[in-house]
């Protein structure tokens, strides 16, 4: 019973360290404030080209394969790697009314682009936050 | 390839006259896009898609085909057909302005003339008034049923394809015209709304159907991980015999559909129901679930359709064509899509078809006074579908 407990403590562990801890930010300059899960996940699957208040909206991605990028789309959009890939497949190839975010490298250039526009959107390790950037959504 | 290089240059002189356009004018403020931004996408975008699948059918009788373009399948053909379910589709799309962009889709199938030469699926070019209104000029794909902008699209399908019983009744994917499309939320709920106008020829191995007046609305609603889609088409349609040289009369042909689906991520619901009427009125229907374990989705279908009646107003029809009008069959598929590496899936599919008691269903290239009516066949599919 004992090793059982500490079996599940370690397996509690590794999937805490496993996953990133994602935040969803705006540049400080925006005037968003908050946003729903399901709003964030119609503006970064190309559904809504605008914020809930009116003002055009830029979603910016990270690579495939990160685990920041799993995690987001697992937590906002409850999609894995292979079913965003099926997704987009399916909006490219019916006509691309929209397509995929921009891919920028890791947290640090995710923060810059996004602290650089006001109609910039992305995400980034929770770690990553300075004061640039304002968290709309802590999902 | 000739009207693939007019098309190629087509795109050259919308980009110029796109980004003469923009000159002077601030598009950009009102898009968001800022073009020395870092966000910006680029301007010129190339992706593919593809399907390599075989089909294997118990009926030796008839062949068992997806379309009524296909000359050949599985069945008396051949022991196994790559025909039904293969393709390589490319696409190139520009997006010149935030207001203009253009698309171009070529696709190698197999087709009517027995051959897979590459034809033009798609050759649009689209202005957005906001990036909520726009419209589009060109060749266009055909929102009909829920699947139909998709269905070629094997890597976006949780099936080997869509399912036969229902995908089988309308060939017809594109429409050389325009089209406007409206998007719009309401509280969380988005809708695309959308309205069609345009002509369409196709070539079937006997004859060439040529679509007039072709117009249509489309709604699509989603709500979270529920979508609903509701369409109505309607063309005047015509088919010219290459067998006889003789033009059939411009018939009224209509489709009605309803479609929803659900999938909240690790598992999906797909309910759909069509209506469709020329000079004879059917319905078809098929319901799917499916589960997501890891890289494994094992799914299942129900689908049929029911048999013909003819429509009044109309001459009464000969006995031969009450035979030939009647396709009624159902089918229950179950099958396991296997996503085992990066934008590559693999699916085996197997299907019971049940031929209704007064039909041969949708089996062609039977000897003549076949009658299969009331019997059961199996048909098994693999497939492995990419995207690039």
């Amino acid at each position: 019973m004992k090793s059982l407990s500490c079996y599940c403590l370690i397996l509690l562990l590794t999937s805490f360290a496993a996953s990133a801890d994602v935040v969803v930010v705006v540049s400080a300059k925006s005037t968003v404030t908050h946003l729903t899960a399901e709003q964030a996940a119609r503006i970064f699957l190309g559904k809504s080209n605008t914020f809930p208040d009116g003002g055009n909206v830029v979603p910016v991605d990270q690579p495939e394969g990160a685990a920041i990028r799993d995690e987001f789309y697992a937590r906002v959009a409850s999609k894995n790697a292979s079913q965003l890939t099926a997704y987009w497949a399916r909006v490219i190839f019916t006509g691309g009314d929209s397509c995929p975010p921009k891919l920028l490298e890791g947290n640090a250039a995710v923060r810059r682009a996004v602290a650089g526009n006001p109609n910039a959107i992305g995400y980034i390790d929770r770690n990553a936050l300075d004061g640039s950037v304002r968290v709309v959504l802590d999902p | 390839m000739n009207t693939i290089f007019k098309l190629v240059v087509f795109f050259v002189l919308v980009a110029g006259i796109a980004n003469a356009a923009e000159l002077g004018q601030s598009a950009s403020a009102e898009f968001g896009a800022e073009n020395t931004d870092k966000t910006t996408q680029p301007m010129f975008k190339f992706d593919g898609f593809g399907s390599l699948g075989v089909n294997h059918s118990s009926q030796r009788l008839g062949d068992y085909v997806l379309d009524s373009t296909l000359p050949k399948g599985a069945g008396r053909s051949s022991d196994w057909a790559a025909g039904n379910d293969s393709r390589l589709g490319a696409q190139l799309t520009g997006n010149f302005s935030p207001r203009v962009s253009a698309v171009l889709q070529v696709i190698s199938e197999y087709q009517a003339d027995n051959t897979y030469t590459p034809v033009v699926e798609w050759a649009n070019v689209k202005y957005a008034f906001t990036p909520n209104v726009h419209v589009r000029a060109g060749r266009i794909v055909l929102p009909t049923f829920l699947n139909s902008e998709n269905r070629k699209v094997g890597y976006s399908l949780p099936w080997v394809h869509p399912p036969v019983d229902l995908y089988r009744v309308l060939a017809i994917t594109n429409s050389d015209g325009i089209d406007a499309t409206y998007s719009f939320e309401v509280g969380e709920a988005a809708h695309t709304l959308k309205a069609l106008y345009g002509s369409n020829t196709i070539d079937r191995p006997t004859s060439i159907s040529t679509s007039h007046n072709l117009w249509g609305v489309f709604d699509t609603l989603e709500y979270g991980p529920a979508t609903l889609h509701v369409g109505y088409q309607e063309r005047m349609a015509s088919s010219h015999s290459l067998l006889t040289g003789i033009d059939g009369a411009w018939i009224k042909n209509s489709d009605l559909s309803i479609g929803a689906s659900y999938d909240p991520g690790n598992w999906f619901a797909i309910y759909q129901w069509i209506q469709r009427q020329s000079t004879t009125n059917l319905t078809a229907m098929y319901a799917g679930v499916g589960y997501r374990i890891n890289k494994f989705t094992p799914y299942m279908t129900y689908s049929n359709n029911g048999r013909s009646s003819f429509v009044p107003g109309f001459a009464a029809p000969t006995a031969a064509a009450i035979v030939s009008a009647n396709k009624s069959q159902s089918t229950v598929s179950a099958g396991v899509r296997w996503d085992f590496m990066k934008n590559v899936d693999l699916k085996v599919q197997y299907d019971r078809v049940q031929l209704s008691d007064s039909s041969n269903g949708y089996l062609i290239n039977l000897p003549v006074n076949t009658v299969l009516y009331g019997t059961t066949f199996h048909v098994i599919s693999a497939i492995v579908d990419f995207v690039f």
